[in-house]
């Protein structure tokens, strides 16, 4: 097997277990106010930030955060 | 003595060798010669003038209920496919409790848009298991099938409600890879999962609360079977789909298993997103990674009219939740109602370059017929309206039966389209074979990808696209025995005219199960398709002979052959 280099793309991660905006901003952008960084987090996250809540019954109401979802931790990249 | 001989056809083996002239005997269910053939055989077809190559496998259907009630998968049998790969996108009808039979039904309803009618009237339920299910869907199968476990399924069956709230606890990952390996026992030919798809309360479905043990755990039972992982990205966005293809290529490395993503279009608001999916996918190969793109041929047109839902107003949330939760009774309140109706034009009223375009494909009252074919601009100027106010008026005269066509909704750059479909990593399929049929015809791919851009443009040569897909998509699925016209190989053949080959125009059809319709194609210059050495259909009579298979079939050990490049 030949070892490549991967070139740079935009760096995104999978949620832990339990995971909300506010503890993914801890972990991911700890340099940051909460206030701000989940802000951040939210903009670069659209396809999560924008999804229809759940139904107020439901275990996951009030986090739009699914266990499967990529969560980008940083702008979309600049194009080359 | 043989059983059937094909003879003076072009063979065009599969391999991507150049075509060479020869007769084809076929004794029992297997090819037993290639060559010139002074034999005589029981059977013979004059294949003269015509290409003489292996039956097309299509790796992207959605033909599990239909399988049910038409064992032909009418009429994609009829375009030369001999083997169809259904269960994909999470979605398949089993392993499936009784108890879970009406909430898989509703997302195959929203996610497929096969009609809820079709599964009350067409289907009687008498199956759980896996292997109940083939055993069910065997009798009288005409066409070859490989089928998938949808991964929400199989949560489903492992954890029933919660399979819609939360992750799996270990016990239950650990029963949902007992059960993996009881489908894969019975003869599923890989697994297939969804990150982007919705129920049909449009909460997502139960693959998306899978976190990425339950994902490892999965695939490393598949590792043990040599079998594949599909998955559906977030197509929609390069960043998201590059994500999960390295997600994808992490799997692939460490279980040493091949994995496909679908679909990957060509969109005219993302010029550049396919080149860099693509750039990456080359990158994940030269680690070693299988991460197969699938790209289909066609480009996307839409049929739609308001008494059933449809994918053309996803981006219209006021239209969609309307035609998705109203009865037909309230879209017609809803469009006779000044106010609701002045909002609805103006959520619709961005996308102006949209509505004048489409076209009046369907309508009823002989007042109306006379406009079918002309398009909403033609139609809105003679009336002294808009586009879209032309459309609602439609839809209320017509009671919601005005069907519309929206024509070269995307993927119709032809330069692009025909250079990703060359490219050796990618894998032609993504038909969708069997699903939105109220939508689009998904039949007739291979026709347009011959008539298109093997005849007309010239994009690939004839033996390339036939290469394409038939042998490197049995090579990327694992399928043993299939894919090539050689001999030992089992005898699934497709005989077309190449002067001719193609899709014929979309036309509507009431063949579905509790009255329903469908848009369908049928084919052009195909002359027979062969499955298992009988003659399943011809053009000259029709459908015939019923010798399909389910594919891998039992478990199979043999050596994984990877597609040439």
């Amino acid at each position: 097997m030949v070892a490549t280099h991967l070139s740079k793309v935009r760096r995104s991660i999978l949620p832990h277990a339990g995971d909300s905006w506010a503890t993914i901003a801890g972990r991911e952008l700890s340099g940051l106010s909460e206030q701000e960084a989940v802000a951040k987090l939210q903009s670069w996250n659209l396809h999560v930030f924008m999804r229809a809540p759940a139904p107020a019954e439901s275990p996951r109401a009030g986090n739009p955060i699914l266990p499967s979802d990529v969560i980008f931790v940083e702008p979309p990249l600049a194009k080359a | 003595m043989y059983d059937l001989i094909i003879r003076n056809g072009t063979v065009v083996d599969g391999t991507g060798l150049p075509a060479y002239a020869a007769d084809v005997a076929v004794s029992g269910n297997r090819i037993a010669r290639i060559g010139r053939i002074a034999e005589r055989a029981d059977r013979e077809i004059d294949a003269a003038g015509k290409v003489v190559s292996p039956g097309f496998i299509d790796p992207h259907t959605h033909f599990d209920a239909q399988l049910l009630w038409d064992g032909c998968a009418k009429p994609a049998l009829s375009h030369g496919v001999t083997t169809i790969v259904p269960g994909n996108c999470s979605l398949s009808l089993a392993p499936l409790k009784a108890s879970q039979r009406m909430k898989l039904v509703g997302m195959f309803n929203q996610i497929e848009e096969m009609p809820l009618k079709a599964f009350k009237e067409g289907v009687v339920w008498d199956w759980e298991t896996f292997a109940e299910y083939i055993a069910r869907i065997r009798k009288g199968l005409a066409i070859n099938v490989a089928p998938l476990v949808g991964h929400s399924v199989l949560r489903l069956w492992v954890m029933d409600g919660a399979a819609m709230e939360r992750t799996a606890s270990d016990a239950e990952i650990a029963e949902m890879q007992s059960v993996l390996r009881e489908c894969l026992d019975a003869g599923a030919v890989g697994l297939s999962t969804s990150y982007v798809d919705m129920d049909e309360t449009l909460q997502p479905v139960p693959s998306r609360f899978a976190d990425a043990r339950e994902i490892d755990a999965l695939a490393s039972v598949l590792s043990e079977y040599g079998r594949i992982l599909q998955i559906v990205p977030e197509f929609y966005d390069p960043d998201l789909t590059i994500a999960r293809l390295d997600q994808l290529a992490e799997i692939s490395l460490k279980h040493g298993i091949a994995t496909t993503f679908s679909p990957v279009f060509v969109n005219a608001d993302n010029t550049d997103a396919v080149e860099r999916v693509m750039a990456r996918v080359d990158e994940q190969f030269a680690r070693g990674a299988r991460v197969w793109p699938q790209v289909q041929t066609r480009p996307i047109d839409i049929s739609f009219c308001f008494s059933v839902p449809s994918l053309l107003f996803f981006r219209f949330p006021g239209w969609y939740r309307l035609m998705r939760f109203g009865t037909p009774e309230e879209i017609v309140a809803a469009f006779s109602d000044p106010e609701r109706r002045a909002k609805l034009i103006a959520e619709a009223k961005p996308y102006q370059a949209l509505w004048p375009r489409l076209i009046l494909r369907q309508a009823a009252t002989e007042a109306n017929r006379k406009l079918v074919g002309k398009t909403l601009g033609e139609i809105a100027e003679t009336r002294g309206t808009s586009p879209i106010e032309a459309m609602i008026d439609l839809s209320l005269e017509e009671n919601l039966e005005a069907h519309f066509l929206a024509t070269s909704m995307g993927h119709n750059d032809d330069a692009r389209v025909g250079g990703l479909l060359k490219h050796p990593r990618v894998h032609i399929g993504a038909s969708d074979g069997g699903a939105h049929i109220l939508s689009f015809s998904t039949y007739g791919d291979t026709g347009y990808l011959f008539g298109h851009f093997v005849r007309e443009l010239k994009t690939m040569r004839l033996e390339d696209a036939v290469k394409k897909i038939t042998s490197d998509t049995a090579a990327i699925w694992g399928i043993p025995d299939r894919g090539l016209l050689q001999v030992g190989y089992v005898a699934d053949i497709a005989i077309f005219d190449p002067q001719t080959v193609d899709r014929d125009v979309e036309r509507y059809q009431w063949d579905v199960p509790g009255d329903g319709s469908r848009y369908v194609r049928d084919p052009i210059g195909v002359d027979t398709v062969i499955v298992g050495g009988g003659i399943a259909w011809s053009a000259a009579n029709g459908y015939q002979e019923a010798r399909g298979d389910v594919l891998p079939g039992a478990r199979n050990t043999g050596p994984f052959r990877e597609a040439a490049e």
